[in-house]
This record gives structure tokens, sequence and C-alpha cells, in this order.
């Protein structure tokens, strides 16, 4: 463990070049958000359904709506809102998991069942029906993430929480006299920090897909707002006369996908080598 | 003296998913401050269940049956859930086999001393806790984490934490074993001597004969979850009064001249699921009678030392010896 500044993620190239991707495409939306160099992405009056072309980079939706400035705003909503719910999710779940396996009992019977029940309805379908029975929109979509990825977190943080919990120097922090809340934030939680960062990269990118997918549905993100996902479902009706409107997100989508989980698996084999 | 530690009859069961299993079958002990005290015994006789209850430290699914333990008087079991932290801070310490495992990974030694201490610390009584176990560049060690330090120096870290706050009782469960043995010796020296200056009872639990001989007052056998012969270290070692004990030192190693062969105790301890109503050892006992296996033998005083055994006083005249 030698001191001084270390390159993140050393020996793992495809994690690096992620990392590049991700920072790229987050400082292009972020860019064309604050500069409008790239055009507005509500703005109309251009041709409909135009080709790509000098003017209109990857071309113009049904109402002559740039979208390029579409799709870099539907970057920073899908990431942004992807990653708000899994952070969401990660603080409930490593509360629940920590409670459930230090405490044991009853506590952790009620966490766990409840964790196997959110966990035996398909994903999708759970997230559909959600967005169902709450109004569509970008709550709805929070929330379906939230639920989705919740369960995962609270296994993962409750298997890594056993094996912490049952070693001595928690023991040893009892016999100093530490309450729960101490043993809980200054013991449990730092020694399965690792698990919860990793568990949250893959949740990320789950949460992706579940968003480009209720919103593809056309109960997630609504206009004139823009998701990769929306992008999609507003696209889709055109994929014979202007199919860049579905291949452009589409590709951009998979992209951040992509790169999310090799953050994840970067992430994975740096912070516990031990799982390889 | 009022004993800084009394268990009387303890009775402690487990329930596993495979059933009950009781580890503590009325145990019987006390210790006066300043002493010494080894528990020698086979593994699984309970020497560590009895170490942990005495911190009230059992896993979830242990359950205390009946009997009681008291520090300095008062019952550990009366005491809710402030009392029993009050208890654990301030007048217990414990030192465990694997010092590494001991210390949280995650923070500065410093900052775990401090929390032995009560977290009110100033940076000179860390250094003196480590001054005081032999870490004379204290500031160095304080700012390591605990994967820096060698085994050695994490156990006089965690002797350090043990008796920091003066506690009455430190209880040692196997504190050298994972040591390296040129050291055992400096770290046992170190244990005794901290927990001298502390004025606390050392509750020393360890396979190790030589070591509980060289270094307890007092020696008690464990055996079945019963302390079965309690005595004076040297009474116990040259005339033990229980068959268990006589067995246990025949078959310590180096007793059994080079390229000898030492004897080992046949047959396995039992495993409990209630209250043994004869004496546990009989079936492996080469002394056993009638009464051995129908009788649940008492805690006698025989010889000046407190033994639970039917036929105590043949074993020590070393009569009928099998």
């Amino acid at each position: 463990m030698s001191a001084g500044i270390r390159v993140p993620f050393h020996g793992e190239v495809l994690a690096q070049a992620a990392i590049m991707a991700l920072a790229v495409l987050l400082a292009l939306s972020v860019l064309g958000l604050t500069t409008g160099f790239f055009g507005s992405p509500t703005a109309l009056g251009g041709p409909a359904l135009s080709a790509p072309a000098h003017s209109y980079p990857l071309g113009t939706d049904q109402l002559g709506r740039s979208l390029l400035p579409r799709i870099l705003a539907g970057i920073r909503v899908t990431i942004l809102l992807s990653s708000f719910a899994v952070m969401t999710a990660a603080m409930i779940g490593s509360l629940l998991g920590m409670l459930a396996a230090y405490l044991g009992g009853i506590v952790d019977e009620i966490v766990a069942r409840m964790a196997d029940l959110m966990f035996s309805f398909p994903a999708i379908l759970l997230a559909v029906l959600i967005s169902a029975i709450l109004k569509p929109g970008t709550p709805s979509a929070i929330s379906a993430i939230i639920i989705v990825t919740l369960p995962v977190m609270i296994r993962i943080v409750r298997a890594a929480t056993l094996t912490v919990a049952e070693q001595d120097f928690v023991i040893q922090a009892q016999i100093a006299g530490a309450r729960l809340g101490r043993i809980l934030t200054l013991h449990l939680l730092p020694n399965v920090a690792g698990a919860i960062v990793v568990q949250a990269a893959y949740s990320i990118s789950f949460g992706m897909i579940i968003e480009s997918g209720i919103s593809f549905l056309g109960l997630g993100v609504q206009p004139p707002g823009a998701s990769l996902g929306s992008l999609l479902h507003d696209g889709r009706l055109y994929l014979s006369v202007a199919p860049w409107l579905v291949f452009a997100p589409g590709f951009v989508l998979a992209i951040t996908i992509l790169s999310v989980n090799l953050v994840g698996d970067g992430l994975r084999r740096t912070i516990d080598p031990m799982l390889e | 003296m009022t004993p800084a530690l009394a268990v009387q009859d303890l009775a402690i069961e487990f329930q596993s998913r495979r059933g009950q299993v009781r580890a503590i079958d009325g145990a019987t002990l006390s210790a006066v401050p300043g002493e010494v005290l080894g528990i020698v015994g086979e593994s699984g006789s309970g020497k560590s269940t009895l170490g942990m209850a005495i911190g009230r430290l059992l896993a979830s699914g242990a359950h205390h049956v009946y009997g009681d333990i008291r520090i300095d008087g008062r019952s550990i079991f009366a005491l809710d859930e402030a009392g029993l932290r009050a208890l654990r801070a301030d007048e217990l310490g414990y030192v465990f086999q694997d010092p590494i495992g001991t210390l949280d990974p995650t923070r500065r030694i410093g900052l775990q001393i401090k929390a032995a201490l009560g977290g009110m610390a100033t940076r000179a009584g860390i250094a003196s806790v480590l001054k005081d176990v032999g870490l004379a560049d204290a500031d160095r060690v304080a700012r390591s984490y605990p994967h820096e330090l060698s085994g050695g120096m994490a156990q006089r870290v965690c002797i350090g934490m043990a008796v920091a706050r003066r506690p009455k009782v430190v209880i040692a469960d196997e504190p050298t074993a994972a040591l390296d043995a040129s050291i055992k010796n400096q770290i046992l020296d170190l244990l005794v001597t901290r927990c001298h200056a502390a004025g606390a009872v050392l509750i020393l639990l360890s396979h190790d004969l030589h070591a509980i001989r060289k270094y307890s007052d007092r020696v008690a056998v464990m055996y079945a979850g019963r302390l079965v012969e309690t005595g004076r270290t040297e009474a116990v070692f040259a005339r033990p009064a229980h068959p268990y004990t006589v067995m246990l030192l025949r078959s310590a190693i180096g007793r059994a001249p080079l390229g000898g062969r030492v004897e080992p105790i046949r047959g396995a301890p039992p495993v409990l699921t209630k209250r043994c109503q004869a004496c546990a050892f009989a079936p492996r006992c080469g002394w056993s009678e009638q009464a051995c296996t129908s009788v649940r033998p008492e805690v006698r005083c025989v010889a000046d030392r407190d033994v639970i055994c039917h036929r105590a006083e043949s074993v020590i005249a070393g009569g009928a010896t099998p």
C-alpha cells in the first residue's frame, strides 16, 4: 500500500476506457445544456424527419426538433435518474441489509422475506406495474428502479455483513461499549462499502435498462422531456422512413450501459480481487 | 475479599438447527482480584463459551438456562442494555486468538484505542497505552492500519486496549495460538504484567499446559461444560485429583521422553443436549465405578481443591490407576 497518487483502476484498461466514454458523454451533455451549442432539445421549426445533415447532425424528428440535443438531454436524464434511484436504493438497502445480518432473528426473517417477495416478481413486469399504478412520469420511473434494485442490494449487503459481523473486531466494539448506531456506521459500513459500491454500479446500468424499458412503453419520462428510452418510443413509428430516430439513441444507450457495466467489472476486480 | 468474578452453577444452551446443545452444564468458579486463573480443556469443552458468557457476548442462539455470573458482586444477567454496555466498557477486557481480526481493518490503530479508552482520549493517552505494551514507536503505530502491523505487535495493541480502562476481569482466549512460537512467552509475560498493573483478574483460556503452568496462580480444568477440578496450579499439576486432569497431563507434549509416545485420551468428549445426570467423563475414565454412571457428582473439596469426582480420593492417592 504505497502512498502517493495512483491511477484509478490500475491495469483495468477496459474500465478506464469506459470511464472516458462516460465522461465524454456526460461532458457533451452538460455542454449542450449550458451553452446550447448543439441547439435546443425542444425548439420546433426545422424540417420534419430530415436525414442527418450539416445543420442537424443526427437528423430531426417528426416535429422538426434536432435529434442531437435531444439525445444529449436524454443521456443526462437517463444517467441522473438511474443514479438517483440507485443511490436511494443503496441507502435503504444498506441499512436494512446490515440490520438484518447484524441483529439476526426476527428482524432478519422479516427483511429477508420482504426481499424474497420483491425479488420474486420479474423486474420489468414489476416496473410496468408500478408505473401503471402511479401516474406515468419520472417519479414512477424512479420508484420502479428503486423497488427493482432494492432486493438485490439488501441481499448483497446482508451477505457481506454476515461475514464481517462474525469477526472479533465487532465483538471488540461491543466490549468497548459501542451502541448499535456506532457499530453500524463505524465498523460494519466501512467494511461492506466495497460490496455496496460494486453492486451500485451494476444497479445503475440495470436501472438505465429499466428506465429505458418503461419510457419506451410510454410509462416513464413524458414529452416534451427526453430520455434515451422515450426517444426510442418516439422514433419507433418512423423506423422505415427515419431509422436514425431509433438507431442514434439506441446506439448511445448501448454504449452508456456497456460503459457502466465495464466500470462495475473494474470496480469489482479492484475492490475485491478474491471474488475472481 | 469479594471475588472479582464469581460463576455459580451456570448452564448455557445453544439452539441450533440440529437441536439443542448444552455447552455449559453447571460451571462454578471464582477468582479474586490480581490472580491469574488458567482454564484448560480440550476443544469443545466450553472454555470459549464460558469466556464469552462472562460479557454476555454469546450469539443470539445461546440461552441462559440457570445459574449466575457476578462481576464485583453484581449479577450480569440483571443488567439492562445501558448497564451492560457500561459493564463491558469499564469492567471487562478481552484478548482473542487472532489479533489482526480483533482490530477493524478500516480504522487506524489510534482511533481504535481511543474507542477502547472511552472516546475522550488525548494523543498522549493513546501513546501511553502503546508505550505500556512495549510499542516504543507509539506515533507511528497509532497512525497505522491493522494490516501494517505484525501479529505480535497487533496482539500488544489488543492487550493495551483490553487493560486500557483498568478492568476488573480480563479474559484471554488462546491469546498466543495464532502467534509465532518465539514470541509466545513475551506476549504472555506482557499480558500477565499488564493485568497485575491494572489489578485485574486474568482468565487465561488455553490448550497450552506449559503456559498455564508457568503463568497461572490457579488452574481450572474444564470438561463437558463443567469445571471438574480447580486448585493451586502446583498442587493440581503435582497431584491431580480428577481422572481427566490425570489423563490430560499425561497427554501433554514434552512429557514423554524424546522419541517416546504421548498418551492420548481415548474416545471423544460428549455433546450434551441436556443436564448430564451422571459423570460426563465416566465413559472414558479408568476409575469409573457404578456410581459414576448413575449419580451426577457435585463439587467437593478434596485436598485443598474443588473437584467434581466420586473417586477423587483414590485418584489423588494414586491408587487403582488404570
